[in-house]
């Protein structure tokens, strides 16, 4: 009887971190939630309660005079692209490298995989200067690119994890049935793939929403900023205007995408992170 | 599977050609051309680029800014491993070893972090340190710790630790599943054998927990040094930007102001390759370190 006292009483202390570090991650993001209610002289008042009424003014605020929206479309397409390019690249390349007997394949797979472990911040000034060359600078369509192939090294890694689980046989039969090697990747290996696919978009999504440096350097007028660099604008207007209601607002468009994405696909999310992680 | 040999170099060219060549453009063309760009003085334009030899690297090191961005970088790596460390492992072992109903609730919570944006993260944090309504001193005040209110990240001394707090915030979930991924391989007959054995749950967490996690200890130790050293500018970036006089810059946040800032491209290169080569001695070193045999019982 006193070790199960005992017991219960560890794990109620147990629980005191545990439910301590809960507050500490989410109460800052509920009060960014509710700040995004509040009038800037509610902020001042009342920083940290809740808002007296749900008012969308802040929000309004962000749409008219900071053009939110051109930055939301903005994401949005270089996400899409972004996400879309790194498949169409990614899956063909991971195919070969696990599947097809060629020299050279280990080499490759190397290549690609220390990449992702090569501090980028040096190839961003040369990088700078040939986007410019391609007419590719301050364009949503070339940073669309640059993300896409900032993310192939990953997308590659994740995906021939994947299909190494698909039972060989398969394809040996689909080719015995005549079937060409390209039927074979798109109508046999794709559809198997699926998992793995929706996994690496999802992670490739929520990077390519997220990104802000290779944006920041890469995009220079206002109306190609992406949500990121507009958040980072109104920021910094704000230590003068004190816009902080319109900031928290602008915030709040940025991350609920990210929450509906990690209510539904929270186990892929945590799965892919941390096999992506333990490369090493 | 029989097929001729050029069908099947030409399947292969469709494979693989496209993305290396893009991948070449992007990737490895601006890694190898910021190498030789740290040999010019440049500033942007083509007409006067011209070749120094390793007058960069000399400024380099004659550079009084450089060995303090190294320092504020290695500091950040140090107090991000020792943070997140030590809160994952708890976190990790809590939620794995006492059977706790509401464990899923935790690490789901505990993980989000991990895939909100930089920006968000920052300008949240910027805000919790605000010195009149951030969360902070308030939060102090509340407390009856008015004294210890301060501008945290306009104080010289407090802004770069104070950058610390919230990298450990986004990065103990991921850490906290890879942990939690190793202990569940842990035969429970261990666990068994050592309470007959009469060993205390913190013996247990010694002798056992703790060896047989050790490959992803290593790991997540290696992932947060990369990640630090290649990237904790960005979050240096949104919250001070370098400041107050030079306080939290690191490397990355050095070349970015040296070079798009103040258009020194060239000496930023060179910076870019001092990241690059310290960053692989430090893996190499700590891989060296961390070499443990792996345990078997």
């Amino acid at each position: 009887m006193k070790r199960s006292v005992g017991q219960i009483m560890g794990r109620t202390g147990i629980r005191i971190p545990l439910i301590l570090w809960t507050v500490a991650v989410l109460y800052p993001i509920f009060w960014m939630f509710l700040g995004s209610f509040k009038s800037n002289a509610e902020i001042y008042r009342n920083p940290w309660g809740l808002p007296e009424s749900f008012s969308l003014e802040n929000f309004n605020q962000a749409w008219t005079n900071y053009n939110i929206d051109v930055s939301v479309f903005n994401s949005l397409i270089v996400t899409v692209i972004g996400a879309i390019l790194t498949l169409v690249l990614a899956i063909p390349t991971a195919y070969a490298i696990e599947r097809i007997n060629f020299r050279g394949s280990k080499i490759l797979f190397t290549v690609y995989i220390s990449a992702m472990m090569i501090p980028m911040v040096l190839g961003w000034i040369p990088l700078f200067f040939l986007l410019a060359e391609l007419n590719l600078l301050d364009s949503i369509l070339g940073l669309s690119i640059v993300y896409a192939v900032s993310q192939l090294p990953f997308s590659i890694f994740v995906l021939t994890s994947f299909i190494s689980t698909i039972p060989k046989s398969l394809e040996e039969s689909a080719a015995i049935d005549g079937l060409s090697p390209y039927g074979i990747l798109f109508k046999i290996v794709t559809p198997l793939t699926m998992s793995g696919i929706i996994t690496v978009t999802i992670m490739n999504c929520i990077q390519f929403w997220n990104e802000y440096f290779m944006a920041l350097i890469f995009l220079q007028t206002e109306t190609n900023y992406t949500l990121a660099l507009a958040i980072d604008y109104i920021s910094n207007e704000a230590q003068y205007t004190n816009a902080w209601g319109t900031l928290f607002a602008s915030l709040v468009i940025a991350i609920v995408p990210v929450i509906i994405l990690y209510i539904i696909f929270q186990r892929r999310i945590a799965k892919g992170m941390t096999e992506g992680a333990i490369k090493g | 599977m029989v097929q001729p040999k050029k069908q099947k170099y030409l399947f292969l060219a469709f494979c693989l050609v496209p993305a290396f060549i893009l991948f070449a453009i992007f990737t490895l063309y601006p890694l190898f051309s910021g190498l030789y760009y740290s040999f010019f003085d440049w500033s942007g334009s083509s007409s006067n680029k011209e070749f120094i030899g390793f007058d960069n690297y000399i400024k380099l090191f004659q550079d009084s800014i450089i060995p303090d961005t190294i320092k504020h970088d290695y500091f950040l790596v140090v107090t991000k491993i020792i943070g997140i460390m030590v809160l994952a492992m708890f976190f990790a072992v809590a939620l794995t070893q006492l059977k706790i109903k509401e464990a899923p609730f935790y690490r789901i919570v505990f993980f989000f972090p991990n895939i909100m944006s930089v920006v968000v993260i920052g300008i949240l944090w910027t805000f919790l340190y605000n010195p009149s309504l951030g969360l902070i001193n308030s939060g102090l005040g509340y407390l009856g710790l008015e004294e210890w209110a301060k501008p945290w990240l306009g104080d010289e001394k407090w802004a770069l630790p104070s950058i610390v707090l919230p990298a450990v915030w986004a990065g103990i979930g991921l850490f906290m599943l890879m942990l939690m991924g190793g202990i569940a391989n842990i035969s429970k007959s261990y666990y068994e054998a050592a309470k007959i054995d009469g060993a205390s749950e913190w013996q247990q967490f010694w002798k056992i927990t703790l060896p047989l996690v050790w490959p992803q200890i290593k790991v997540s130790i290696l992932y947060i040094v990369i990640t630090t050293l290649n990237g904790s500018f960005i979050l240096v970036q949104v919250m001070t930007g370098g400041g107050p006089n030079n306080a939290t810059h690191v490397m990355g946040s050095y070349l970015y102001q040296q070079a798009f800032k103040q258009y020194n491209f060239g000496y930023g290169a060179t910076i870019g390759v001092m990241i690059l080569i310290l960053s692989l001695i430090t893996v190499l070193f700590l891989q060296f370190l961390m070499r443990r045999e792996k345990i078997e019982y």
